[in-house]
This record gives C-alpha cells, sequence and structure tokens, in this order.
C-alpha cells in the first residue's frame, strides 16, 4: 500500500461564534511516499493542529486528510506520531515506556528486543534505559520518547519538534541520526521545526506556512543529495536555501 | 512493577535521624515537662497525671485496653475496608460516565458538605449499641474522601497521554490497565490517606455516643471516673490505632507507586 498523504481544502476552527479561532488552513498539500516534508512556520500557525488532524485524533472542520488512498475518519494506528509534549509515563522505565508503544498494540516485545536496543543505542539512551523519566534530562526525555514514537516501525511518521528541547549539540547529533534511520527506512515523515537549517539539511521539502491562520507560503524543494553531512551544508546551494526561507519570514515581521 | 532500590533505605534513615535529633529532643522535653509541671505545680492526680504514672497504670490495666484496641480496631478496619471497595468502583464509574457525573456526582458534592459524624446519634437509635452502627460511622466518614479523590483521579489524564492512547488504537480495558489505572494511583491514595485520619475519629466519636465497649467508651468511662491517667492511656492506644492503619496505607503507596513524587527519596 502507497503511503503518500493527501489534504484537500483542509481547515481547522476552534470554537464557534464569536470567539471562535481560525487555526489552520484552508491548505491543499500533497505528499509523496518516501518524502521527509518538514513545515516550517511561526509559533500558533497550525503546524500542531495540522498534524492531530493527519493522525485522526482531531476532526477537521472542513475539507480531507488521505492516506494511502483512504480518507482519514479516526485515529490512524498504523503511523507513528510524536507528540510535542512528551508521552513518557513516570511509573515506567526508559525501555519500558518504548515498550508501551508496543503493549497497547498488543506486539510482542520478544520480536522487538533487538529493534528497541538499536533504537536506543541510536540515540544514546542505550545507558539510561531502566532509568525513569525523572532521573532523565529534558533533551534525553526527548529522545526517549522520539523512541517510543517509532518503536513500532510506522511507515509514515508525524514528528512534533522531536528536537526542539535539545541542547545544539545533542541536536546536530541526533538530526544524523534521524536522517540515517530515514535513510533507511524510506518512511513518508512530516516534521515540524523552528529551525530553519534543520528543515533544509533533513528534508526533501520544506513547506513554509503563514501566520495563523496557517495557510501554505511556498513549498522548496531541497535538491541536495543525502547524506547531508558538513560538506552539504557548507555548499553554496544550502546557503541559498536558507536564505530564501529567512526572506520570507522576514516578509511575516517574526524575524 | 519495576523494582526500587531499596539499600538507601538505612543511610537515609539514619541522616534522617540525624536530621531530626532537635526534634527528638524537644518531643523528649515535652514530656519531661509535663512529668515534672504535674510535681512541681501540684496538680492533683484526678486533673493531670504525669507520663509516668500513665504508663504504670495503662500497663495495669493493659488486658482491657489491648480488647477495646481490637474492638475499635474491628469497626475501623470493616468501615475503611468497605468504603474502599465501593468508593473505588463508584469513583471510577463517575469519572467515566456522563449520566453519573451529572446526578451521582452533584448529590455527593452536597452530601460531602453535611457533617457525616452528625449522623451519628441517629444510627446508634436505628441500630443500637453494636458494632454495625460504628461500622456505618466510619464507612461514612472514609467513603466520600475516596470517592472524590478516585473521581478526579480517574477523570484527569493528561492531553498527551489521552491522545497518545488513541493514537496507538488499544481498547478501553488495554487503556484502562496500561495507563489510566497507573496514572490514577497518586490521586487515589490522597483520599485513601484522608480516609484513614478519619477513620479512628468516626470510630471514637461513634462510641463516644452510644457504645459498651472500645477505645473511645473506654476513654469516655474512665473520665468519668476521674482517672485521666487511664484515659491518656486510652487516647494513646486510639493514636496506635491511628497510625498503624496510616502506616499500613502509606506503605502499600510506597509498593505501588515508587515512582511518584510524594514517594520518591532521593
Ligand atoms: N484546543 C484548542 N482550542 C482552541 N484553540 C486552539 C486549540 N488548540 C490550538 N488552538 C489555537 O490554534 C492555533 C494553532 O495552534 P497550534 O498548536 O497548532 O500551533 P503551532 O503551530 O503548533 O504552534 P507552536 O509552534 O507554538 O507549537 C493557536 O492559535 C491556538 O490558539
Ligand atoms: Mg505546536
Amino acid at each position: 500500500m502507497s503511503h503518500h498523504i493527501e489534504f484537500a481544502g483542509l481547515k481547522k476552527v476552534f470554537g464557534t461564534g464569536p470567539d471562535a479561532v481560525q487555526a489552520f488552513g484552508p491548505v491543499d498539500l500533497s505528499i509523496a511516499e518516501g518524502e521527509f516534508i518538514s513545515l516550517l512556520g511561526p509559533s500558533g500557525c497550525g503546524k500542531s493542529t495540522l498534524m492531530m488532524m493527519t493522525s485522526g485524533l482531531l476532526e477537521a472542520t472542513e475539507g480531507t486528510v488521505t492516506i494511502g488512498g483512504s480518507q482519514v475518519k479516526g485515529p490512524q494506528t498504523d503511523i507513528g506520531v510524536m507528540f510535542q509534549d512528551n508521552t513518557l509515563v513516570p511509573w515506567r522505565t526508559v525501555r519500558g515506556n518504548v515498550e508501551l508503544q508496543l503493549e497497547m498494540r498488543g506486539k510482542s516485545l520478544k520480536e522487538f528486543s533487538d529493534k528497541i536496543d538499536n533504537l536506543l543505542a541510536s540515540v544514546h539512551l542505550d545507558d539510561f534505559a531502566d532509568r525513569h523519566p525523572y532521573e532523565l534530562s529534558g533533551g534525553m526525555q526527548q529522545r526517549a520518547a522520539f523512541c517510543q514514537a517509532m518503536v513500532h516501525d510506522p511507515k509514515t511518521m508525524l514528528l512534533d519538534e522531536p528536537l526542539g528541547k535539545l541542547d545544539a549539540m545533542t541536536r546536530e547529533r541526533i538530526r544524523s541520526d534521524l536522517q540515517r534511520l530515514w535513510m533507511q527506512e524510506r518512511a513518508t515523515v512530516i516534521f515540524v521545526t523552528h529551525s530553519i537549517e534543520e528543515a533544509v539539511q533533513l528534508s526533501t521539502k520544506v513547506a513554509v506556512i503563514t501566520p495563523r491562520p496557517g495557510t501554505i507560503e511556498r513549498i522548496i524543494e531541497i535538491d541536495l543529495p543525502f547524506p547531508r553531512d558538513f560538506d552539504v551544508k557548507n555548499s553554496p546551494e544550502f546557503t541559498a536555501h536558507v536564505r530564501e526561507i529567512q526572506e520570507i519570514f522576514r516578509g511575516y515581521g517574526v524575524i | 512493577m519495576e523494582s526500587f532500590d531499596k539499600k538507601p533505605m538505612f543511610a537515609a534513615m539514619k541522616l534522617r535521624l540525624q536530621n531530626s535529633w532537635m526534634f527528638v529532643a524537644f518531643f523528649i522535653g515535652f514530656f519531661l515537662v509535663w512529668e515534672y509541671s504535674v510535681i512541681f505545680f501540684d496538680i492533683p492526680l484526678y486533673i493531670l497525671t504525669p507520663p509516668s504514672l500513665i504508663v504504670e497504670k495503662g500497663a495495669a490495666d493493659l488486658d482491657r485496653l489491648l480488647y477495646y484496641t481490637y474492638v475499635t480496631g474491628t469497626e475501623v478496619v470493616l468501615g475503611y475496608g468497605v468504603a474502599v471497595i465501593l468508593a473505588l468502583p463508584l469513583g471510577l464509574a463517575i469519572a467515566f460516565s456522563s449520566l453519573l457525573k451529572r446526578t451521582i456526582y452533584p448529590f455527593i458534592v452536597c452530601i460531602e458538605m453535611v457533617p457525616k459524624i452528625a449522623f451519628a446519634p441517629l444510627f446508634i437509635s436505628w441500630l443500637g449499641f453494636g458494632l454495625l452502627p460504628k461500622v456505618i460511622i466510619v464507612f461514612l466518614v472514609c467513603f466520600f474522601p475516596i470517592v472524590l479523590n478516585a473521581i478526579l483521579a480517574f477523570s484527569s489524564l493528561s492531553e498527551e497521554l489521552t491522545l497518545f492512547c488513541r493514537s496507538t488504537g488499544a481498547g478501553v480495558w488495554r487503556t484502562f490497565f496500561k495507563v489510566r489505572l497507573p496514572a490514577a494511583l497518586p490521586q487515589c491514595f490522597v483520599g485513601f490517606k484522608y480516609a484513614a485520619i478519619n477513620a479512628t475519629v468516626g470510630a471514637a466519636i461513634a462510641e463516644f455516643i452510644g457504645s459498651d465497649k472500645g477505645l473511645g467508651f473506654y476513654i469516655q468511662i474512665v473520665t468519668g471516673n476521674m482517672r485521666p491517667d487511664l484515659a491518656f492511656a486510652g487516647i494513646f492506644f486510639l493514636t496506635l490505632l491511628g497510625l498503624s492503619l496510616f502506616g499500613i496505607v502509606t506503605l502499600a503507596e510506597r509498593l505501588l507507586i515508587p515512582w511518584h513524587i510524594s514517594v520518591r527519596r532521593t
């Protein structure tokens, strides 16, 4: 089954009457299978709202979301969602939290045991597998939540600021880990970030969103070779993309 | 449940002792002042007795005290146990049913405003001097804190976790046992502990109002006989009873939610 995603006339309004807040849309967008698309937009423009509608956790006011040809009408269980606030439970260890995703889905823990080890190692949490969330820093919790969100091998992933709480150095490292994982699996990824450079580095496409109510200002194809290591980031093409996006944001008056 | 490190417990106890020596000294000082001011101010023994005499006379009446502790303890344990068994499922049901939330819930909140102990004379006049009215009164003073905290506990799962559960497609039962129940336990224990404190108070007052045995009965009778020494001995056993129940609940809390901030040793 193909995992392309389609948004058609998608719009969200919270509340009714004079208090109604138009949070997002209307937006038409088509995301091909295996694409890594970043949503880049000012705070409050509706990025998280779009993620919620895509995963079927929030009903659209107008328009439709279609994943792999079928319209989203309720929670989508074959995708991986990393929420903006972490979903670790305090009574389980890091490993237990990753396992929770599998247990909730009735999957065998034994089958995924190696996968969990690999995932935790890839975000450098292997030494903390048996610790509880309160023993972890904010960034470590976020890395654990990342493992939790993708342990079940989803073909579509929605990542809402997964690297938001990380320090610049860890962030850089996890970025390349994320890129490597994506290159292996070629999942369809929708990625929310506030970092222009991060969006350009990781994505095949960057969708720049206008301030609320968010609509798509421009889709920028990032046609650079993967993996995008240090050399690629220093290339004039890379810098040109970053500059282009900065110009758009300057137009909004947000930077 | 994951295992928690128990080793630092002794070290922690030692540290706690080191930190609390002032409190211990004050405690001892309090009893010394009590002891010697009774003698120094020449307070008649039928008004106040020194602690040493309380111990001595209490020990002489130990059989009766132990038997009455057993009687009151039975009332407390039965009333508390029934309250937990009934209040927890009811709280759960109210949290998940909008019908119950609009009918029984406001009713419970209203009843909660009524001082339950005021019903004690009625229950005793209806049901006599026996065990049942006391169990009912203990039940009443325990039931409401447990049910109200359980409702709060089961209806306050965080937004993110609710979404997480839905995103996994897990069924109601799996969601309940894997996420909702463990997430609700800390708030439930707030109710359990509050009720544990209420329980002995409820039993003692019920016995004051009408009974022929139990620690409340004992305290009332010996006070009437101008024997404050024995009254204090009765109070001591009543305190012991309350502390034991509270201790058991606290222990259960430590075992069930060792991860929670209220229990964690840092
Ligand atoms: N449950 C809700 N009820 C009412 N309004 C909401 C609700 N959730 C979001 N909004 C509104 O919708 C708008 C978009 O919110 P959203 O969380 O999608 O923004 P965002 O782009 O993810 O922002 P950020 O980058 O700060 O996370 C905001 O203006 C917010 O006020
Ligand atoms: Mg957001």
